[in-house]
């Protein structure tokens, strides 16, 4: 007898459960952001969205060390894909090839010029923001020195500038001229990515992308435009902080900055948001200083800063698409962009955008984008383990001193082709 | 009696029915895609018709098999568990390894393709390599290390209690953070104390014994344990006699205590040499395979601490290459295989023997 009320409690319990399974609730769209940095800026533009149409939008934000395409992968296998996801570039996009929707009928997509198109012709990605690498100053440690940004057009300017400031480090209380850090573990990305990507795109026009052709077809270099590149690089190897140079970090890299260790850094607009969020203490601390980028200059002529987005958001054929591409184009507009640009700190792509940000590299990349001196940079469709696995560990090696200039042009060379044909 | 069989039958034949009925229409359900309505619940019928049938073959009427359902029903979830969780994953990883797979999809079956591709490839050979000499080096200083620590804590010391302790501590840090601690310690403090321009960490074969170091630090404290449990179990009249009968402590350890604990030393060696072979956590925090290789196989390398395992890891995951980095699995875990194996064959001779 017990047998059989046993069996008969677990069937009520199994039958009790079947409530929550019939009707397991549809949650609204799901939007995998890739972007720590405006995590609660998104969720704030997620619940005015929700307030104002009344459908849910939940937004899970990764980042920092973690691995996009991998998460998203084995979301794909669990059967939870997103809705609207995060790619980085061609490599990216082509894992998902065939499984995201056209938005070129999209109102938004007129509106820009920043939309990633896969190499079928269709608009796969929504652009969020753009972002731009230069090289970032320190307005005020500048003025002081009496050095005028302006001015350093070319590798000369350049040496002569790091050469007053680094005669003048006491007086202006700063620790080294540049804030270059080339530790292949933690900045592989930077030196990899970022500073070389300026010898493929740097002082070219936006459609122009000889040098990475050059490099992806022949796995080749240009012999004077690397060379001239390997000299700017062996300046910094000489004035950047010795702490900092092989042995540092990230956050000690932006930190310094936004102390006022530094008069220059190595990154990209990114750290404007980390100056007014994560040290925001120490940056006030330094006077809450301007800031601004020049070129990377290591040519005479070369007048460009890059710009691109550094990601865009792809929107799932089998997900909610309706209600996906509802949510992005009510981001694309004005209440969108309200928030995205002034919480997030986000620099619009959209052209109809009115909404300034208080981003302290903003006025300089508006300043290049309305004099038409701007890039787009190529980094994103080479190789997605080059920096990596390649090229960030020459850096290194050339900035600790075990490779001179010449090393590091020879080992660059002989190494591009193996890291292109993989 | 036959009442109460031919009741039983009939029950077990019911329970049979439904539940093969509602696994199959949880299934149909699922493979039509059809989720609304009856088919929202068809996790639950498949759940129910699974310990449906279950209870109906217990309920089978027989004397002569009801040893063997019983034995079956009670393996049942381990073994069903262990064929989805292992046995499945691994035959679908064999197939992968055969694809292009990138992680979503393949596009077309590539052969052995990958495994050539493998032996060909200087990093991963480089890898192979550097792990090998990762574990012969490691066997040799962890159990020395530790065999000499066990010495020492079975010793009448003063506060053997805390050196234990002390000793086994790190084991009990996570790889990844214990990664971290001596990144620091290796780019932020010995940089300061030993007044070097840059840490032991940016060249390969520094960065190689840093890793070394690190890893002997975290295991050799486990491994004692095991050492100290050994030498416990050395019978207290052996050693009395032996001390009776005049022989130095040097002659003790190495005729008595050493002989005596053979076993705990082949347990001591299969446990290092297998955890060296699949060290990954702090080569990931630590180096992230990082250091330069000139001139291996006429290529410049950029993986100098790159282990087999955060190679293959980094195969799939930085470079989206899942089929090229099962083969590589697959490889790896031959290796394992042969080497455990020979081990557990050498244990057991030695065991014989004594």
């Amino acid at each position: 007898m017990k047998k059989y009320l046993a069996i008969f409690l677990v069937l009520t319990m199994f039958v009790a459960l079947l409530p929550t399974a019939a009707f397991a609730a549809d949650d609204g769209i799901i939007l995998f952001n890739g972007k720590i940095e405006i995590a609660n800026a998104l969720q704030h533009a997620a619940e005015v969205y929700e307030q104002a149409t009344g459908k849910h939008v939940e937004v899970n934000s990764l980042g920092g060390g973690v691995d996009l395409q991998s998460e998203l992968k084995q979301r794909y296998q669990a059967g939870n894909m997103p809705d609207i996801f995060t790619c980085e570039g061609t490599p990216d996009f082509s894992n998902w090839t065939g499984m995201m929707v056209d938005m070129a009928d999209q109102p938004w997509a007129a509106d820009t010029e920043a939309e990633f198109i896969d190499s079928t012709g269709a608009t796969v990605g929504f652009p969020y923001t753009t972002e731009a690498i230069g090289l970032a100053y320190n307005k005020s440690i500048l003025d002081k020195a009496g050095i005028d940004p302006a001015s350093i057009t070319g590798p000369e300017s350049m040496k002569a500038a790091f050469e007053k400031l680094d005669s003048m480090k006491d007086e202006l209380g700063i620790k080294a001229v540049i804030g270059y850090c080339a530790n292949s573990k933690e900045l592989y990305w930077s030196t990899g990515n970022h500073l070389f990507c300026n010898y493929l795109d740097a002082g070219l026009a936006r459609d122009d992308s000889t040098y990475f052709d050059l490099m992806m077809k022949e796995g080749k270099l240009d012999e004077q435009r690397f060379a001239d590149f390997a000299a700017m690089v062996d300046l910094f190897n000489k004035y950047s902080d010795p702490a900092l140079l092989v042995s540092g970090n990230y956050d000690l890299q932006v930190s310094g900055f936004a102390a006022g260790n530094y008069a220059f850094v190595t990154q990209g607009s990114w750290i404007g948001a980390s100056l007014t969020d994560q040290y925001k203490e120490l940056y006030a601390a330094a006077g809450n200083f301007e800031c601004g980028m020049i070129p990377y200059a290591f040519e005479e002529g070369i007048d460009t800063i890059l710009t691109n987005p550094p990601s865009h958001w792809a929107v799932y054929k089998e997900g909610k698409v309706d209600e996906a591409l509802a949510f992005l184009q009510w981001l694309a507009g004005p209440d969108g962009q309200q928030i995205m640009v002034q919480e997030a700190g986000l620099n619009s792509p959209f052209k109809s955008c009115t909404v300034v940000a208080n981003d302290p590299f903003a006025p300089t990349i508006a300043d290049f984008t309305a004099r038409g001196k701007t890039s787009s940079w190529h980094f994103l469709d080479q190789p997605a383990n080059m920096a990596e696995d390649f090229i960030g560990g020459i850096f290194q090696d050339f900035a600790m001193g075990a490779i001179d200039i010449n090393g590091f042009i020879e080992d660059m060379t002989v190494t591009i082709p193996d890291a292109v044909n993989q | 009696m036959n009442e109460n069989t031919s009741g039983k039958k009939a029950l077990s034949m019911a329970l049979l029915i439904v539940g093969f009925v509602l696994m199959l229409a949880a299934l149909y359900f699922d493979i039509t895609k059809n989720y609304a309505g009856l088919g929202a619940m068809r996790g639950m019928f498949l759940v129910l018709g699974a310990l449906m049938v279950l209870a109906g073959i217990y309920f089978i009427p027989t004397v002569l098999h009801h040893r063997a359902i019983i034995n079956f029903i009670f393996l049942f979830p381990l073994i069903f568990t262990f064929i989805v969780t292992v046995i499945i994953p691994m035959f679908v990883g064999i197939f992968y390894s055969f694809t292009d797979w990138n992680g979503v999809f393949y596009t077309k079956m590539v052969g052995i393709e990958n495994y050539q591709a493998m032996f060909k490839d200087p990093a991963f050979m480089w890898s192979l390599l550097i792990t090998v000499l990762f574990v012969i080096v490691n066997m040799i200083m962890v159990n020395l290390v530790a065999f000499l620590l066990a010495l020492l804590c079975t010793t009448k010391l003063k506060g053997v209690g805390f050196f234990r302790a002390a000793y086994f501590l790190p084991n009990l840090i996570g790889g990844i953070v214990l990664g971290y601690i001596w990144q620091f310690i290796f780019s932020n403090v010995l940089t300061k104390i030993l007044n070097s321009p840059h840490s032991a960490l940016a060249t390969t074969k520094t960065a190689f014994i840093a890793i070394i170091v690190v890893y002997v630090w975290q295991y050799a404290g486990y491994i004692m344990l095991i050492y100290i449990n050994g030498l416990a179990t050395v019978p207290k009249d052996v050693l009395e006699a032996a001390q009776i009968d005049g022989a130095s402590d040097i002659a003790t350890l190495f005729k008595i205590k050493i002989p005596m604990i053979a076993a705990t030393f082949t347990i001591c060696t299969f446990l290092t040499l297998t955890s060296a072979f699949k060290q990954f956590d702090v080569n990931l925090a630590l180096t992230n395979g990082g250091g330069t290789v000139r001139g291996f196989m006429g290529k410049r390398l950029s993986n100098g601490t790159q282990m087999i395992a955060l190679n293959i890891y980094n195969t799939a995951f930085a470079r989206d290459q899942y089929g090229y980095a099962q083969a590589k699995a697959i490889l790896f875990f031959i290796i394992l295989a042969c080497v455990s194996l020979l081990q557990v064959r050498i244990s057991n001779k030695r065991e014989v023997e004594m």
